[in-house]
């Protein structure tokens, strides 16, 4: 199966304190990887690093086999272009309507692309995650939920190769999270979409995800199959799926 | 007449890149013309191809599709869009914005009526914390007059003073002509204290303190902070803002009486150095025409003016629903009616005073 990151004796983190140190693990096309572990043990900071929000402190970052160069403007750009980001508090911009918030990708990579052409790709995407009828809402208009879908939908209007998904369905109640979790699979098996998902919510986890990387004292604790995951008999891994 | 004809082979990578080049190749089109689409050679397809296409199927009456490919047909049967939206989106009838005006003017009203009841709300609990000394939180009024009389302190003597030195200036040179220089005193000590001390005092109040006051209270009101206090069993007009109200009403009287100071003593510095009048004679002439009722009037201006400060600033923080763009609006919104009301309460003392 084709890599599209890989991380190599990755060490990050903030001003002065390590979280993650010597990370080594592949994200493969195509499937949906999670990335679970205790509150504050380095999830966010993962996605935040790889995206290239926050520095690597050391260690490299392989994207479709080519090292990030996160100095390099052209790099960045390429990167941007190519992945999705869902933020945990959605980040949708509140002095835009969901139409203007989920066009903002269209508008600044593509400025030649004819309106016609915008408005049917907006409301096509609008439309997938089912908030076609509020295009005209403003995100404070909107419920948890649906800022949720309204931020999967402005990270999905690009077509990314890969989306990054910060706690997708925290805070969100069953059934709204099982209709992000139905259009994370949807994503995945309809459009090939790769996902990296950061979530603590264990029946999302055993849902969706093809690969699980378990996060221990920022470091990688396990890494592989979900089904692989309870065949190690590991006590942490045991306590966390709630099952000692 | 016949139809118009068009055949578009499409390209290798139908794609985002492409997709403007092939839309410029029909929107010249008729509604009514041919045009045969030609998959043969499409490898890559994304988003903005069956955008395009769905475009195509929305505005053209005859489309037809050739070596189209069952995963592409599949996919393409999953997008679809509601037209009805578009039309939604663009239609602002004359009646739609006949209506638009009429809100903003019940909104107008409905605000007025909701400063009213703010302020009378606030009046009703001071009066009440007075009495009875409940629902502040200890030691928040003297953490509010820290913020409002010491914090506003030094931008206050530096405006005040140089208020002093600008009029005493301006003035000296006029003066100078008729030989009435010493006249001075009385412009600087009677203008300072009973006009400008109290405007400026009450504009820097706005600026420095309603704005702070209504960022505090609009992000506690996003953050649900204000619903905490709600149900704590607290009235949040009165645990945050009676504290503010009587911390303001302390402090205006020493700013006031620090800034007046300030400002003569720039009067007073300028008309030595220009006109070389003495500091004791500038007293004894300012003293004859300014007196203790001028000074209470500045105070009880400037009292009011602050009071003003307050409740905007509340009245525009409690205001904010959601979001932090309403937050940004609302502190602008209470600066601009802050400074507003001052100038026009300053406008009817001085039509009632004078």
């Amino acid at each position: 199966m084709k890599e599209i990151i890989r991380t190599e004796d990755l060490y990050a983190g903030y001003e002065g304190s390590v979280v993650l140190k010597e990370l080594n693990f592949i994200i493969n096309k195509g499937e949906i990887t999670v990335i679970l572990g205790k509150s504050g043990c380095g999830k966010s900071t993962i996605l935040k690093t790889i995206i290239g929000l926050i520095p690597p402190i050391s260690g490299d970052i392989y994207f479709y086999e080519k090292r990030m160069d996160y100095l390099s403007e052209s790099s960045v750009n390429n990167l941007y272009r190519r992945i999705g980001v869902l933020f945990q508090n959605n980040a949708l911009l509140n002095s835009l309507n969901l139409y203007d918030n989920v066009s903002i990708p269209i508008k600044m990579h593509y400025p030649e692309l004819q309106k016609e052409i915008e408005r049917e790709m907006v409301f096509s995407t609008l439309s997938q995650v089912g908030l076609l009828k509020s295009f005209n809402k403003f995100p404070s208009q909107l419920s948890g939920g649906m800022k949720k879908r309204a931020a999967l939908a402005r990270s999905m209007i690009l077509d990314p190769d890969i989306i990054f998904c910060d706690e997708p369905t925290t805070g969100l109640d069953p059934i709204t999270a099982h209709g992000l979790d139905e259009l994370m699979l949807n994503l995945k098996n309809i459009f090939g979409i790769t996902l990296v998902v950061v979530t603590h919510e264990l029946r999302s986890i055993e849902k969706i995800s093809d690969k699980v990387i378990v996060l221990k004292d920022g470091a990688v604790h396990f890494s592989g199959k979900y089904d692989k995951l309870f065949t190690l008999n590991d006590s942490f891994i045991n306590k966390f799926f709630l099952k000692e | 007449m016949t139809k118009e004809k068009k055949d578009i082979l499409l390209p290798e990578k139908f794609t985002i890149e492409n997709v403007p080049f092939l839309f410029n190749e029909i929107k010249e089109l008729k509604k009514d013309a041919n045009i045969e689409i030609d998959f043969e050679n499409v490898e890559r397809f994304d988003s903005s191809a069956i955008a395009f296409l769905n475009h195509l199927k929305i505005n053209y009456e005859n489309i037809s599709f050739k070596n189209i490919t069952s995963e592409f047909n599949k996919i393409l049967g999953m997008f679809h869009t509601d037209e009805s939206i578009e039309h939604d989106l663009q239609i602002i009838t004359p009646r739609k914005r006949f209506e638009a005006i009429a809100n903003r003017f019940l909104k107008l009203r409905s605000n007025f009526r909701k400063y009213i009841l703010l302020l009378s709300d606030e009046i009703y609990y001071t009066i009440l914390y007075i009495f009875n000394r409940k629902g502040v939180y200890p030691g928040e009024i003297s953490n509010q007059m820290y913020d409002i009389g010491f914090k506003s302190s030094p931008i206050l003597c530096l405006i005040s003073f140089l208020v002093g030195v600008t009029i005493s200036i301006t003035t000296l040179e006029q003066l100078n002509n008729f030989g009435a220089d010493i006249y001075i005193a009385d412009i600087v000590g009677f203008g300072m204290i009973r006009e400008l001390i109290p405007l400026m005092t009450g504009i820097i109040l706005a600026g420095k303190i309603g704005a702070s006051i209504t960022a505090e209270i609009s992000s506690m009101k996003v953050l649900e902070e204000v619903d905490a206090i709600k149900t704590m069993g607290l009235v949040p007009e009165q645990f945050l803002m009676v504290p503010r109200l009587i911390a303001i009403t302390l402090a205006v009287p020493l700013l006031i009486a620090i800034a007046d100071v300030i400002g003569i003593f720039g009067g007073v510095i300028i008309a030595k150095i220009f006109s070389g009048i003495q500091p004791s004679a500038f007293f004894r002439e300012m003293l004859v025409t300014v007196d203790l009722k001028d000074f209470f009037i500045g105070l009880g201006k400037t009292m009011v003016f602050g009071w003003t400060v307050v409740i905007t600033a509340g009245y525009k923080g409690f205001s904010v629903e959601k979001g932090a763009v309403e937050i940004g609006n609302a502190t602008t919104d209470s600066v601009v009616l802050s400074i507003s009301l001052i100038i026009v309460l300053d406008c009817l003392f001085a039509l009632l005073l004078y």
